[in-house]
């Protein structure tokens, strides 16, 4: 078995409501290995967004220790999480959250130059092959009002992988999107989770998505309750 | 990429783009105006001075501003015309007068008697006639912009100056003063009208030989005439503005007016900047999680606030610029120093930048979580 590329141990995350401290997420360990889809699948409050939140450096844990890559992350300053999010990770969120303002290629490269540095020719170069991969060779000067939720998504996922990250993680991506897109857009994500490099985990509650998994997750209450790579006997009742 | 980021945004945002444009240009034409007002009086304050061509001037003792000048010798004038370090020099007369127009009512003028030929702190520009109209005894300038209010007055016709008959023989052009509309005649003439004793003047204007040692001439010229004052014109000129800045509130009027102009300029930025930020609050969650720090969220809001800024003042000075041609041959005072430009356009980024604080500090402190359902 290879090394993890993200691995959570004994992760907690607590908010408060007033005074009263809630534990949205009970001690959690967990890794991630390149080469797999991961789906983590739970009914609403269960838990699964905060998770992913803290896999992506965007949230702190309240306890526990984040690695990545083997290098143990928890107590970064915001500034280097940012720089590792950026540089390892990539996003892709339940509306695909494109910038309105920018166009389509300028939405993949923006994850590539946002801390200021030249975009070089090689990277706009990616972005427009990565776009063309997705068929979406002629909206590459559109804005994103102008295209449909499917080509949207596709976009994102360009926009995730343009810095060639090794953790990929995906907040529902096809919730928002008919069965026809939502087919072109796990299709894709599988093909890409496919990198013996690069690790994907993707957020649902809808079970049509499992079939894609390689590997699947259920949290329930804060807790994971299965996990598909040990044996069905470890499922917590 | 950030600025890329931020300029795409301002034209995404048209309508509050928009806004805070308008606000950066109240500032500059706002601002501007007040202060183009301000040169432009001080420019009336110091006319005479400004443009008598000399390089220092004898008043009356303690003389705090060119108005103020009691009477001094005539005599001065050939005292100081023999010393080595002195090119020439000429009396100078002025006072207030009354003109009776037309119609027959009164209205106040500033009379300025100078000697011919050399009519120093006399009339240079003309609408028309000359100067040598001036030789006529009783010749008199008026200025162009006055004409109506003196019942447009025709050019070698008499007409009356305090009791005492004068001919128009010269039109000058947009010379006007601070303490009265600009009359110009000759020595004499101005003595009998303004009534003054044979002898005696308001200022002797003295021009310097080429080489002469300015500080060293006032002191020889301080020392020959213990009872008056010796004034570099530059010096004159900037205390005559002084004094009336702050004896006539008019310093504390235009201050107002001038940070009123910048406090409705930043209030509009301010407001603007901050909903632009509010609306965009999902886009910069976005980029948080994508990657950006707090520090190129903070670039981005602050390339914004700065290309705002070169563009308000861009369109800022144009207006400007159409206010002081359409005031430049008015009774307007209207005048913009060259320094002052830069100077209003720095102050006004400055502006832009402090406007932009309160849009920075929201943007820097969404959570990128937030984007997350």
């Amino acid at each position: 078995m290879s090394d993890p590329i993200l691995q959570l141990e004994r992760v907690t995350r607590d908010f408060y409501d007033g005074k009263i401290q809630r534990r949205v997420l009970q001690a959690t360990d967990l890794a991630l290995y390149p080469g797999e889809l991961t789906i983590l699948a739970g009914p609403s409050g269960s838990g699964k967004t905060t998770l992913l939140t803290i896999m992506g450096l965007v949230l702190k844990p309240s306890e526990g220790d984040i690695f990545v890559a083997g290098e143990r992350v928890t107590d970064f300053p915001e500034n280097k999480l940012a720089s590792v999010r950026r540089a390892r990770y990539g996003f892709v969120f339940q509306l695909a959250e494109l910038l309105p303002a920018l166009s389509v290629v300028e939405n993949v490269i923006v994850a590539a130059g946002i801390q200021g540095s030249m975009v070089p020719a090689s990277v706009r170069a990616r972005a427009r092959e990565l776009l063309e991969s997705f068929g979406l060779s002629d909206c590459l000067g559109l804005k994103p009002l102008q295209l449909s939720g499917g080509q949207k998504q596709r976009v994102a996922i360009a926009r995730a992988l343009i810095n060639d990250p090794s953790i990929i993680l995906c907040d529902e991506p096809t919730s928002a999107l008919d069965a026809e897109s939502s087919a072109i857009v796990l299709d894709t994500l599988k093909q890409i989770s496919k990198d013996p490099h690069r690790a994907l985990l993707m957020v649902t509650h809808d079970p049509r998505v499992f079939p894609y998994a390689d590997r699947l997750l259920k949290i329930e209450n804060g807790r994971i309750i299965f996990d598909s790579r040990h044996s069905v006997s470890q499922e917590v009742a | 990429m950030r600025s890329l980021v931020a300029l795409r945004i301002l034209l995404h945002d048209r309508a509050t783009t928009l806004g805070t444009l308008i606000g950066v240009i109240a500032i500059v034409f706002l601002v501007g105006q007040q202060l183009a007002v301000l040169f432009g009086l001080f420019t009336f304050m110091s006319v005479l001075v400004d443009h008598s061509g000399a390089d220092l001037w004898i008043c009356s003792k303690n003389t705090t501003n060119v108005n103020s000048a009691g009477l001094i010798p005539e005599r001065y004038v050939e005292r100081v015309t023999g010393l080595p370090e002195v090119a020439w020099a000429e009396p100078l007369l002025f006072g207030n007068a009354t003109f009776v127009t037309t119609q027959g009512t009164n209205e106040s003028v500033q009379v300025v008697g100078l000697r011919l030929p050399r009519a120093a702190a006399g009339p240079w520009r003309f609408a028309q006639g000359s100067g040598v109209g001036l030789l006529d005894y009783d010749g008199v300038t008026l200025d162009r912009l006055d004409l109506r209010m003196f019942g447009n007055p025709e050019p070698e016709r008499l007409y009356e100056i305090s009791n005492v008959r004068v001919k128009v023989s010269a039109i000058t052009q947009s010379i006007k003063g601070f303490a009265g509309r600009l009359v110009f005649t000759n020595l004499v003439k101005a003595r009998e009208i303004l009534k003054t004793p044979p002898g005696r003047c308001r200022a002797v204007l003295v021009k310097l030989a080429d080489g002469a040692d300015r500080g060293a001439a006032i002191v020889k010229l301080k020392s020959l005439f213990p009872a008056a004052e010796v004034i570099a014109a530059s010096d004159l000129s900037a205390a005559t503005r002084i004094y009336y800045v702050k004896n006539t509130g008019m310093g504390g009027s235009f201050g107002f007016s001038t940070v009123v102009g910048a406090l409705v300029g930043i209030i509009i930025i301010t407001l603007t900047m901050y909903t632009a930020v509010l609306q965009r609050q999902k886009d910069f969650a976005v980029l948080r999680a994508l990657g950006a720090r707090k520090t190129d969220i903070l670039i981005i809001v602050l390339s914004q606030s700065l290309m705002i800024g070169v563009a308000g003042i861009f369109v800022g000075f144009l207006l400007l610029s159409l206010f002081l041609r359409a005031t430049l041959d008015s009774p307007l005072p209207s005048y913009m120093p060259a320094g002052a430009a830069p100077v209003l356009a720095l102050g006004t980024l400055l502006l832009c930048v402090l406007g932009s604080v309160l849009a920075m500090r929201k943007a820097v402190s969404i959570e990128p979580a937030s984007v997350f359902r």
